[in-house]
């Protein structure tokens, strides 16, 4: 994401680079064509789901929003921090934004981990199957975030960087994880 | 007619790029052609069901007899052209500001994926097809070799797609443009996104599934134009120096 | 100042590895008389587990197991020698290399299917007709790398536009015509006898003897190529 290079001003139609919107756009429709298979399998069997679905913890899945929500505050806050050139409450709200997203991942693993001692697994009916199948490839893209927020803190760390456009570029990566988040969310716990 | 093989051969004598070309035309050969043996002569595209009985399989088998045998002679024959082609894509990584132990990393990685990806496959249907009387069970044992070798063996195209990411996002030699670093990661993701059909033999997650086959294919067709079409236009900037591409011409 | 040391190592292991190659080749009883894919899975048990052949498969195999990627080397050597053709790209010499990694994988393939169906000779017939028939199946029909790199190499050298090209063109001919040769063994699943089957004169035959010309031709050519590039480096020196 270093272009370390671009040394001649380009007209900002978004913020940070267009490439990743591009990303962004694309990573937005697989995931939407998932929603669409998990909605027309619900459809063909609407009783086993809302049966499972019973076993999921609302009250977790708001937990996870709004500390998600919170993350991309944080996040927001950081690349104004960085416009304003006050580099050090950015970095600040960078590592606010890893630490939410690090709550986010223990408080993940630990529903599983009940989840699956209630013996709800992976495998064990349709329902969780998509559960699993959907909250671990947002999980990925979290630890992937983990590494966009990385490379964020490194660029705000020296003078010598901090490329106002890598800022941005990483913040529009972290904001993507927490929608597709709300979707999931409204999807697998809210939807009944 | 005449006209264009005059052209090919004025190409063969004075193009300079002529090696890069030929890369190129391979690839584009090679895909199409890799579809045609796979989705319309074998008809192992798209795949059949996992939760097939073993009777089934054995009519399966029957169903593409000559398909299954001469498709995939075919793809014994050409499926050397690979070389060339992961050659050419490692050649890009080369042109690069990065190191060339990314050149080397892909080059390799991909010469290993043509086993899982086709050969395995091959083999497993052509054994499979040989003799129609053989035990049902092992029918069915060489039906899953042939179909989760394919679609199961994830690590390479992961791995690989990964380090032409890396090369793509570093690169200042503005070889590709960022995004398509990006639509590596898509890449990558779908194997990840595979693995449930090492587990499920029917839905949305099986080899056959919604998910993990349909969804998949469509990111990795995409993938594949996206590529073929970024490639050509970097020949076609192509000016053999190691720094900055220049940009096409308008 | 080229780092040439231990080439002329590598190059010797050529012959070497050739030496051994047909010595397990013949040692291997289902090849001296190659083994007809018209067998009942009970003579391929019994071929399996008859006494004289069984410490044969498995010692030939072992050999071959061993030696499997010895070609190797050799094709690294070719990939230096395209290095100093003239061309724009190392694309044929990453090619090369490519095909290096694949064909002597899928052969090791094969020698583990030979190997698996000896190791339980007492196991149920159908079994060991399914590893037997994947073990040829492999070997014989895996001839896409091979025909690669041959005509990789000839494309090669028809754009070695130079004074004083690294192969003359006979050399890239008969790359394709090994090539054109080893075509035909892909088409070893169509029939289980006649010259197709795995038996047969085009996939066995045909075949292996291609593949012997090629390892005898590149390897005088390649040994020639090398003697003259260090004696033209010694007189520069």
């Amino acid at each position: 994401m270093t272009n370390a290079a671009n040394t001649q001003p380009r007209p900002r139609f978004v913020p940070g680079q267009p490439d990743m919107w591009a990303f962004v756009l694309f990573e937005a429709l697989v995931f939407t064509a998932y929603f669409v298979v998990y909605v027309v399998r619900r459809t063909q069997s609407p009783e086993l789901f809302l049966e499972s679905q019973a076993h999921l913890d609302l009250r977790v899945g708001v937990f996870h929003t709004l500390v998600l929500l919170a993350s991309s505050w944080s996040v927001a806050r950081c690349v104004q921090a960085a416009r304003e050139r006050s580099f050090r409450t950015a970095l600040t709200n960078a590592f606010l934004t890893l630490l939410l997203g690090f709550v986010f991942l223990v408080s993940k693993v630990l529903e599983w981990a009940a989840k699956i001692e209630e013996g709800f697994g992976f495998t064990s009916d349709e329902f969780f199957s998509f559960y699993y199948f959907l909250t671990a490839i947002h999980f990925l893209h979290l630890l992937i975030g983990f590494g966009v927020l990385a490379i964020c803190v490194h660029q705000l760390w020296s003078p010598a960087r901090r490329s106002q456009e890598t800022i941005e570029t990483c913040a529009t990566y972290w904001h993507t994880i927490d929608f597709l988040w709300v979707l999931i969310f409204a999807l697998l716990y809210v939807m009944r | 007619m005449s006209a264009l093989l005059r052209r090919i051969a004025w190409h063969w004598r004075y193009d300079e790029k002529r090696e890069l070309w030929i890369g190129w035309w391979t690839l584009v050969v090679f895909y199409n052609l890799y579809g045609l043996l796979f989705f319309v002569v074998a008809r192992t595209q798209p795949p059949p069901k996992p939760s097939l009985e073993p009777s089934e399989i054995v009519q399966w088998f029957d169903d593409r007899h000559y398909g299954l045998l001469f498709g995939y002679a075919i793809v014994f024959i050409v499926g050397g052209a690979t070389a060339i082609m992961n050659a050419t894509l490692a050649y890009t990584m080369r042109r690069m500001s990065v190191s060339r132990a990314f050149a080397y990393s892909y080059l390799v990685i991909y010469a290993l994926a043509t086993l899982p990806g086709m050969l395995i496959m091959g083999v497993a249907c052509t054994v499979g097809a040989m003799r129609p009387d053989r035990d049902p069970e092992l029918m069915s044992w060489l039906y899953d070799f042939a179909f989760l070798s394919f679609e199961g063996t994830m690590g390479v195209f992961l791995i690989g797609s990964l380090v032409w990411m890396v090369a793509v996002l570093l690169d200042r030699n503005r070889v590709f443009p960022k995004w398509f670093g990006y639509l590596n990661l898509c890449n990558a993701l779908t194997e990840v996104v595979v693995a449930p059909a090492w587990i499920f033999k029917r839905g949305a997650f099986a080899w056959d599934g919604a998910i993990a086959w349909w969804i998949n294919m469509a990111v990795f067709v995409t993938y594949t134009a996206v590529f073929l079409t970024l490639l050509r236009r970097m020949i076609l900037r192509e000016d053999f120096g190691s720094g900055p591409l220049p940009d096409l011409p308008r | 100042m080229r780092r040439a040391d231990g080439e002329v190592i590598l190059l010797w292991t050529l012959p070497a590895v050739g030496v051994i190659w047909l010595s397990a080749f013949l040692l291997f009883p289902g090849f001296v008389q190659p083994m007809s894919p018209t067998l009942s899975a009970e003579e391929v048990a019994a071929f399996y587990r008859d006494p004289e052949n069984l410490p044969r498969i498995r010692y030939s195999m072992i050999v071959f197991n061993w030696f499997a990627v010895g070609l190797i080397p050799v094709l690294a050597l070719i990939v230096m020698q395209i290095r100093r053709m003239a061309h724009r790209t190392p694309i044929f010499s990453y090619a090369i290399i490519a095909c290096a990694a694949g064909g002597p994988t899928i052969f090791l393939m094969a020698d583990l299917f030979w190997l698996l169906a000896a190791f339980r000779p007492m196991r149920d017939p159908q079994q060991t007709l399914m590893f037997n028939d994947l073990a040829w199946v492999t070997f014989s029909s895996q001839v896409g790398f091979l025909i690669a790199q041959s005509v990789i190499l000839a494309l090669a050298i028809y754009l070695d536009r130079q004074e004083r090209p690294v192969f003359r063109p006979w050399v890239a001919h008969s790359n394709l015509v090994v090539a054109a040769l080893l075509a035909p063994a892909a088409f070893v699943g169509l029939a289980l006898e006649g010259p197709l089957a795995w038996d047969g004169l085009l996939s066995f035959w045909v075949r292996n003897l291609a593949v012997g010309l090629w390892i005898v031709v590149m390897g005088f050519v390649l040994g020639r190529a090398i003697y003259r590039q260090r004696s033209a480096e010694e007189l520069a020196a």
